[in-house]
Formats: structure tokens, sequence, C-alpha cells
């Protein structure tokens, strides 16, 4: 009964106790199956998938070491791989095994039975068709690089860096400003609990600092990115601080300098030198010289600070520096961007003095802020009353469309920094929504109209804020006022240079411009190519404990996936592309979702990453010569599966 | 010994195919030293009685060129196939259909109503439409039956190998006459080019950025055309990347696309199908209506993507013996 | 025509509209024998030469099932779908093939009603349609 020419197929039909048995004369395809000449076993079953039914399966297979088994039974989503395992158990390999769903595809939803029947064998006629032209698919695994890049040294960076370390991971954090700390470090309290900021960072900070797994890459953007998970090689241009290592961050060149310009850290609120830091016991400590601003570097008519430092720790001749970083993992912790209210005339911002963001209003309560943490008019008198305008650039279509979601408590908090200092301040807050999601926030709103804030609602897009009688009026839909400060709420924008890096990574950026996570439910902190990862906002507006929360997401699956001494499995069904019959037309690499796919202009060829693909084969469906073979899907089998299945 | 006999006949075509075994030049008194040419029905006079009554098996090679249109055509490419060793199907026309088998996207009656009533230039007062039997004058006349199907050669006759092309070029009808004069013949069926896309020799793949998506489809009198820049990167549509290669890439050294006359590489089957499947990834749009439209810009799919291909095509090569037999 | 019962093949994605079949298959939802699936990674792995084949192997109709847009597995696997279909479609007019023997719908996973819907549809439209008769050159009108 063998026939030597053909694939010895072996068939197993699955009752399914009486789910399919009862709906599908299975009988009559054992007879229709065995009248056959390419099928040389056929075996029928109550229940495959029982113990007894897998062990049967097994021992068939090593007994009579079929070249194809097709298994007629459940849908592959349920069994596929305990049948895959169980056939490689016994000697198989996996690219030999099919799948006939003759359950869900066809019993279940064929009332009458002798059509169903007719059915199932028309789907098992295909997968015969189809078997004849199996081929092997060989299990791939690759050795990985285990350690982790963190983009952004904010506190999800930060968080993320620690716990890597601790795993034994290398890391290196790279961060675009001069020190760690991120939007953090620019506020002192956080809502709802009021947890000081400083108090959650410092620990975490000189854990870092003195973390020998971890090196602290500041003043630097990534500029290269290559490779693929497990195997990344990252460029990083690291400028020079013309300030090296012996710095311990004192003041004593800041207050030689001559030059002094609006200060970033404190929104420019207050100056800075040409030489500074962004504030005291930054990590790393050092100070950097602003090289567009020092009178050395301009016309070398300064070196003043050379003079005042007691550590000989300036250096001009510093240079700036390319480092390369190998790591399998890359996580990004690039924070946010706060909205820019200006973008909203109404709101009066940088022309109405006294009117604030809610940003620079936190920073005048901040110790380390442009006014020793004193909430004062730009007279240097208290305000009286203080309004807080929610929204000033969200919901709006020329601002920020969406809700940040984070913002409302943000906004909240005004009343409860201001009263501290200012016991009879009056403190309006001017909404449209309110969004105080959860009981801890929820508590805290009721605790701020307890204490004496006011909440009145109107059409945010309906205030305008104008200059009246000393006082700044607020204009809107039923209401009229006049405050002495206005603080406006902003939202969450994604941080700058989102798009160049999403560009560089080769990954996606969702709708409101953030990150794209590759599933929002499933995958929330992974990026759309493997081993990216998105922590903190860079995914999203969120507060501070999802933010960290997020990091420590990012660095579980990294060192879950990522082990030493491990290799990691790859996909198995990837496309492959046949280099004798690739024209190096390169129209494979424009389809590609995942920029799997690479030129060799030597060879004038194309070449699958096997390591990226993750075997859509929407390059096979393209690739006008035929080259690319899309495994276990290959055009020949499909081919067959379609004949198989319209001819029985 | 006796040189080796080889025939020339032409069914459905143009003559340009006639015209590349001319342009062998000096080269063509290479071939007609090494064999005997006992049939050229375009440039020698021979006998159709005279072919009939050769042994069978007694033409080394017979050469093939056009597609099947009539009954006629068929008798002889059937006569030809049982007095040849080798049948080489020569050119696009036998190998594919070619530009006749266009026809194929209309009818027989479509055709004869246009050609015999309704073109400008006929006078037809009386409606004459040809019959394959008329009695004119108590005489019986007879023309080949006209098929409602344009076929490939293949259709009608075992053929051997085939030399791909609009026409084919001096060097592969070299390269095949010195192949079957040495007997280094490829397997049966083979398609005596490389088996790779056009892409793979034209100078102009290295302009082909990464990312070639298309915006807009143009034709060719649509823009003044860059001489250096790959086509599909102008908007045009180039059939290169489906096409076979062989041709020296002539249509795109004289600043035309590829409009496919090699047809497929032996991994595709259908050419026109395939390249449907290529360009249409490759078009800009994710919203529908912005697809529509870039879609508008190919005005006659099948004619650009079967230009050659509808007789070899699968749906133009299906069920179509019960048709005609 | 009444007793004609259209073949229908349907190439369907392995992540949201094979498990949409699935689904609709939990439910006992029914729908004609004669529509039979193809299961492919991507709708983006359709080739337009496998929906050729089927109607030259015998299918009526052809459907392509795959992810809503966005929701693709493999990013934009089905907007290439959709493209290649929409292209597809201008041709087989042209072939004399009525084009509502091709139709691409998204189906999710959970969406199992829907799939029922959307074969069940199908199979109607094509019922009307009557058989697909290939026949290398381009009938009168076309079917």
């Amino acid at each position: 009964m063998t026939n030597v020419e053909k694939p010895k197929i072996a068939l197993f039909l699955c009752g399914c106790s009486t789910n399919i048995s009862n709906l599908i004369d299975l009988d009559a395809i054992a007879e229709w199956a065995r009248k056959r000449e390419d099928i040389d076993i056929i075996e029928v079953h109550s229940l495959l998938c029982s113990p007894d039914g897998k062990e049967f399966f097994k021992q068939e297979i090593a007994r009579n070491k079929p070249e194809n088994v097709i298994i007629a039974a459940c849908s592959p989503h349920q069994h596929e791989v305990t049948f895959q395992d169980l056939a490689a158990e016994a000697g198989l390999n996996i690219g030999h095994i099919q799948m006939v769903n003759i359950r869900e595809h066809c019993a279940w939803v064929t009332p009458d039975k002798v059509k169903a029947t007719e059915k199932a064998k028309s789907l098992i006629n295909a997968a015969m068709m189809r078997a004849e032209l199996a081929e092997d698919i060989e299990k791939q695994t690759m050795i990985a690089n285990t350690d982790v890049l963190i983009i952004g040294g904010g506190i999800a960076g930060i968080e993320a860096s620690l716990i890597a370390s601790k795993a034994g991971r290398k890391v290196f954090i790279v961060e675009r400003d001069i020190s760690l700390g991120g939007e953090i470090i620019k506020t002192e309290e956080i809502a709802p609990n009021m947890a000081c900021a400083p108090c959650l960072l410092a620990p975490r900070l000189s854990e870092v600092r003195d973390d020998p797994n971890i090196t602290v890459i500041t003043n630097a953007v990534v500029t290269e990115v290559l490779g693929f998970l497990g195997n990344f090689t990252v460029k990083i241009h690291k400028k020079a601080r013309y300030v090296d290592d012996s710095c311990i961050g004192c003041d004593a060149c800041f207050e030689v300098c001559p030059v002094t310009v609006p200060s970033e850290f404190n929104l420019e609120l207050s100056t800075r030198n040409a030489i500074y830091t962004l504030f005291p016991g930054a990590v790393p400590a050092m100070a950097v010289i602003d090289k567009d601003i020092c009178k050395h570097f301009i016309d070398d008519s300064c070196n003043a600070c050379i003079g005042a430092c007691p550590f000989g720790s300036i250096n001009f001749d510093e240079k700036d520096e390319e480092i390369v970083a190998e790591v399998g993992a890359i996580v990004i912790a690039t924070g946010f961007e706060t909205g820019d209210p200006s973008v909203i005339e109404e709101m009066g911002y940088r022309k109405i003095e006294n009117v604030y963001t809610i940003r620079e209003f936190e920073r005048l309560t901040c110790s380390n802020g442009p006014t020793g943490s004193k909430i004062k008019l730009k007279n240097g008198e208290e305000p009286t009353s203080i309004a807080v305008i929610h929204c000033a650039d969200s919901l709006r279509e020329n601002g920020i469309p969406y809700c940040s979601g984070t913002c409302c408590i943000r906004a909240a908090k005004v009343g409860e920094l201001a009263r501290k200092q200012i016991p009879d301040v009056r403190v309006i807050n001017i909404h449209n929504d309110l969004v105080f999601t959860g009981p801890a926030a929820n508590d805290f709103y009721r605790k701020q109209l307890d204490g004496g804030t006011e909440f009145v609602k109107t059409d945010h897009t309906s205030i305008k804020i104008y200059e009246r009688n000393d006082k700044i009026a607020i204009e809107g839909a039923g209401i009229l006022l006049e405050v002495d400060m206005v603080v406006l709420s902003t939202g969450v924008k994604p941080a700058k240079g989102t798009e160049a890096l999403a560009e560089m990574l080769n990954i996606d950026i969702g709708k409101n411009g953030f990150f794209q996570s590759d599933h929002e439910l499933l995958h929330a902190t992974c990026a759309s190519v493997d081993c990216i990862y998105i922590a903190g906002s860079a995914a999203g507006p969120c507060d501070v404990a999802e933010s960290v929360t997020r990091a420590q997401a990012t660095v579980g699956d990294a060192i879950s996936k990522l082990v030493p001494g491990r290799e990691i499995e790859l996909e198995m069904m990837t496309t492959v592309i046949d280099e004798d019959k690739c024209g190096g037309c390169k129209l494979c690499i424009t389809v590609c979702p995942f920029k799997a796919i690479e030129y060799d202009a030597e060879e004038n060829i194309s070449k699958v990453i096997e390591a990226i693909c993750r075997g859509c084969g929407t390059c096979a469906a393209t690739c006008p010569s035929g080259a690319a073979k899309a495994k276990y899907f290959t055009d020949k089998q499909i081919f067959a599966e379609i004949g198989g299945l319209l001819n029985v | 010994m006796a040189k080796p006999k080889v025939a020339f006949y032409w069914c459905a075509s143009c003559g340009g195919c006639e015209e590349a075994v001319v342009d062998l030049a000096e080269n063509i008194l290479d071939v007609v030293a090494a064999v005997d040419i006992i049939l050229w029905p375009v440039a020698l006079d021979f006998k159709y009685k005279d072919i009939k009554a050769m042994e069978e098996g007694s033409i080394a090679v017979s050469f093939i060129n056009g597609a099947i249109r009539t009954e006629e055509q068929k008798k002889m490419a059937k006569l030809l196939r049982k007095k040849s060793g080798l049948v080489v199907a020569f050119g696009s026309c036998a190998s594919l259909g070619g530009i006749p088998a266009l026809a194929n996207l209309t009818s027989k009656k479509k055709i004869f109503k246009r050609s015999y009533l309704k073109s400008p230039t006929v006078v037809n007062p009386d409606g004459i439409i040809p019959k394959t039997k008329s009695v004119i004058d108590g005489y019986e006349l007879t023309l080949p039956e006209f098929y409602k199907t344009v076929y490939k050669l293949a259709d009608v006759i075992d053929v051997d190998y085939y030399l791909p092309g609009c026409p084919p070029t001096p060097e592969l009808i070299a390269n095949a006459v010195n192949a079957i004069l040495e007997g280094k013949l490829p397997p049966k069926g083979a398609i005596l080019s490389p088996d790779k896309s056009l892409c793979n020799s034209c100078d102009r793949n290295e302009s082909k950025p990464e990312d070639v998506e298309i915006s807009e489809i143009k034709r060719v009198i649509d823009i003044e055309l860059d001489p250096e820049k790959c086509f599909l990167a102008q908007g045009i549509i180039c059939m290169g990347p489906a096409t076979r290669d062989g041709c020296g890439a002539s249509c795109i050294n004289g600043n035309m696309p590829c409009t496919g006359c090699f047809g497929p590489t032996d991994s595709c089957k259908d050419q026109g199908a395939k390249m449907i499947g290529t360009l249409g990834a490759i078009l800009e749009g994710e919203e529908e209506e912005a697809i529509d439209k870039v879609i508008e810009g190919a005005v006659d799919p099948a004619g650009t993507f079967y230009r050659y291909g509808l007789a070899a095509s699968m749906l133009g090569s299906a069920r179509k013996e019960e048709e005609d037999e | 025509m009444s007793d004609f019962n259209p073949k229908i093949v349907a190439f369907v994605c392995n992540w949201c509209s094979y498990a949409g079949a699935d689904k609709a298959g939990a439910l006992k939802l029914n729908y004609p024998a004669n529509v039979k699936l193809i299961r492919v990674m991507c709708s983006g792995r359709v080739d337009p030469q496998f929906v050729m084949d089927a109607y030259r192997e015998g299918a009526d109709g052809v459907m392509i099932l795959g992810c809503h847009p966005g929701d693709c597995h493999y990013r934009t696997g089905n907007v290439k779908a959709l493209k290649r279909y929409k292209l597809l479609k201008k041709t087989l007019s042209q072939f004399g093939i009525n084009d509502k023997r091709l139709k691409l719908d998204w189906v999710a996973a959970g969406e199992a009603a829907l799939f029922q819907k959307v074969v069940n549809d199908m199979a109607e439209t094509v019922k009307e349609l009557g058989p697909l008769h290939i026949t290398g050159y381009v009938e009168q009108g076309g079917k």
C-alpha cells in the first residue's frame, strides 16, 4: 500500500468526544481515505488531546515514522502547538504536521451531516495536497547580548536602570540634559499625597551614580541604532563638558563667570552662568560650560573659571566623544514635553505679567527655585487671588487635541501649595471637564474643595484673559472675575525628538505622537520592534506611579527574554529569499513592515534578517520573481491547498 | 553527414520575430552553413505537401513564432510537431500569447463586428462576415476557422523550449541555435533566458530607493522621463520586476519602461497577477479614498500587466480546451 | 439557479479572521458548507495569483478576510491586501469576471456574528450571479 514516490502520510481523525463524531461521519471519511493511495495510516480516535490520545498519537508516529501527519480535529489555535510538540518528541519535524479544522470550521457550522462530511473530506484533501510539498522547518536560536540601553534619565529611565542592574545586566543611560532627573526633579510635591519628589529621587540618583553596572552618559544623544533584538549597536554622541570628573559641583566658578543667561531649569524665571549645574547635588555632580555663550570660546577673553576652580577641573580642550554601546534591548524613557499655552492667544501667556504655566508655578514653590520657594507676584508681593485655568491648551483643535488625564490633579495642587504659604489666598479652578481617576485622586479633589478651592465650570474654549485695573481679568461663558495671578494648566505632549528617534529605531508612533505600543493591552510597554521598550510617558501621558511601573515592566520583559547563557528562540515560520532567484529589485524591502530585509548591493540581492522577520509573508506576496518563500505557507503549498479544496 | 533540418514558421504574429532572425546579421550565414532550412515562409518558398511528405521526426528543430488564432495555424503547428525532433516556441506570442492574445479580453463576435462592419475604413454594404464555408457562383470557398480564443503554442502542441521576447534578441537566438547544434540543451520545457527578473541586470536598479512608494501612477505621456532613474521611482509602471531577464534592457535603454514581453520567471505562475501583488503593495495610501485615487491612475490594468501574457495567464488559459474542440 | 451552491474560497488571516471563524464555530453560527477557508498568517500574504488560481480551480467567489485597519498583527499587511484587492478587482472586471465575485472584508477575532454575516452575504451575492464560467475570453457582458 505504501507508495514509494509519495511521502508516507498518516491521517488522524479525532472525534473530539462527540463534538465532531456526532456531526461528521468519521467512519465514512476513514473509508474514503483508505481507498486513496496517498494515505498510508488512518487512525480514528475519540479524543486525541486526552492523555491517552496524546500517548497514542506519539506512539503511532514513533512506530510508523510517517513523513507527514494530518490531524483532522479542532482549530489549530486550540491544539496545533500540542501536536507539534508531541510529534517533535516522536521525531517528526513540525513542518510536516498539519491540522485540519473539521470542528470550528466544519462540524459546528454545518448542520447537515452529509454536507459536513463532504466538506471535511475536501479540507482533508487540501491538507493532503499540501503535505506532499511539506518542507522541514528548523528551530532557530541566536546568542543575544543581555545588556540594556536606556534613552532618557528621568524617573522612568532611572528606575529601569536600577532594576536591570540588579538583574546583573550592564546598563547605559543616555541623557540629553547635563544631569539626570528629567521632569520630576523640577517639582517638589506630587499629588495626591504630596510626596516629596527630591526625597524619592535623591537616593535613586546616588544609587545610579555608585552602581558599577550602570554607565551614565549625559549631555549626549543617540545618533544611530543598528541591528535587532539581542544585537543592537548604538552610536552615542556625547558633547564635551569642558569640565572633567574631578569637579564636585561646588559653585566657586559660577560666581566669577561674567556671563548670565536665562536658566532653562528654572524655566527662564532666573538666570544661570555660562558654567553651571542644573541644581546642587545633581548626578553627575560636575558642571558644564555652555560653549555657545562662554567668552573663552567666543573671543578668548575670559579664563576666570580656571582661576576660581579649586580642583583644576576646567579643560577647554575636551572634545566631543562618539561612544558605541552593544546591547540586547533598548528602553525608551524620553518622557514628555509640557504643552505651550502661547499657542492659544486668548490665554495671554508671555504677554501678561503674572500669567504662569503650572510648571512655572511649581518652580516658584520649590526650594531650589527662582524665588526660593516663595509664591510671589512680579512686584514681589504675595497674590491674594489665583485663578487656575484647566485645559489651557488642551482639548482644542489648535492646541493639544486630547485629554492628557494627568493635568487636573496637578492643577488642583495649586490651592494646596498656595494656602500653605498664603492661608487667605483665594484659588479658583476654572474648568470644563474634570478628570480625577481613582479613589486617591478623588479624595484629593474633595480635600481641595474642603480647603477652599473654588471649582467653576465653563466652556474652556470661551475663556479670554486680559489686563484690567492692575489685575488680570478672566472672561468666559457665564464668568467674569479678576485675580492677581493666573496659572495655566497645560497638557502633556510627546517629547521633542520623538519622531526622529522613532525613525532611527524603526518603530511606530501612535496617532497622538507618542511611541506606539505593540499591543495596547497585552504589550503596552513594548514598542513595535522586538526588544525595544517604552517606559514612562514616552508611551503617553501618565503619572509618576505609572511611569515607574511601566519602567519596571519594560525591564521585566527584557530580562526575561534576554538571559545570559541562553540563546533566544526566533520565529520559525519566517520568510526566506532564494538568492538564486532574487533579482534584487528591493520591492520586498519597501513592503516589509519590520524592516527585516536588507539589500546586498555587492551580490545584488535582498536578504531576510530572520531574527527580525515575523513571518507575515507580505514580501512573499509581493516578490515579483517568486524568490521570497514564506515557510509553511509557500506559494506551492497554498496552490496545492486551493486545488485540493475545490477538487476532491 | 547531412546537415540538420530546421523549419521556421509563423502563426498569429507581426513578423517581428522573423526580423529578429534576420537581425542575426552575418551570424545568420553561420547558421545557414550549419543547417538546412526546409521551411521559412517569410523568406523562401516551400510547399505544405513537401513538409507533409517528410518522415516523422526528420526536422531537427522547428522554430514557431506567433500565437494560435486560426485552425490553419493549429494544423501547421501539429504538422511541424509531428515532423520535428524539437519544437521551440519562438517569441512572446508563441510562448505566452503575446499582443494577439489581448484579443481574449473581447470576443470573436465583437472583433468581427468591429473589423468587418463598424471600422470606419470598411465598406461592406451587404454586411458580409467571413465564414469557414461560403458558396459563391456554385463554388465552395473555405477559410480556416477563427477560434474564439487566442492560444499560446503549448496549448495546441507539445513544446520543448521557449525563446521569450518580442522579439527574442539575436544573442538569445544564437545561443539557442548553438545549444541545439552542440546538443547542450537544458531540461525540456526550459525557457532559454536567465531565470531572474529584469531588475537584476537593469542599470537603473541602483537608483531605485529601498522604499519606493508610488503616490501617483503616471503614464509615459504624462511626464518628461528621467533617463537615469528607475521608472517605478518616477511613478511609471515598469514590468521589469515581474519580467524575466535576458532582453538586455533594450526598452529601458531607449528610456521606455519594460512592458513585460519576456514573461514571468519560473517561480511565478501568472505574470499579471504577480505584478498586481507587487504594485498594489507599493502604492501609497492608507485610507480607501486615497487608495482609490492612486488606483485611478492604473487606467488599463489587464492591458498593462498582461500585455503579453494573457494566453498564459491563470484565467486566460483556464477551461478553454472544451471551447474550440 | 436556486439549487446552485456557489463554491467560495476565503483566505483568512491567522490572527483575526481565522479566530473569528473559530468563534463562529464555537457559537454554532451556520454558513454554507461550500464556503471553505484557507489560513494564511496575514491578509498581506494573499498573492493575487492565489485568487486567480481559486477561480481557475472552480471557485465561484473568493474572499480575503483580515484584521481591521490598525489592528494588523503585522502592522500594515492588511492595508497592502486592500490595495492589491482594489487593483485586482479592476483587473477582474476587464477579464469579464464580475468584481462582486471578489470580496475583502475585516473580521476581528471576536466578531463571530460578523464573520457569519460576511460569508453568508457573499454566498448570497455569488448565488445571484450564478456559476463562474471561465472561457479564456471575455463573454458578452461578462459573468
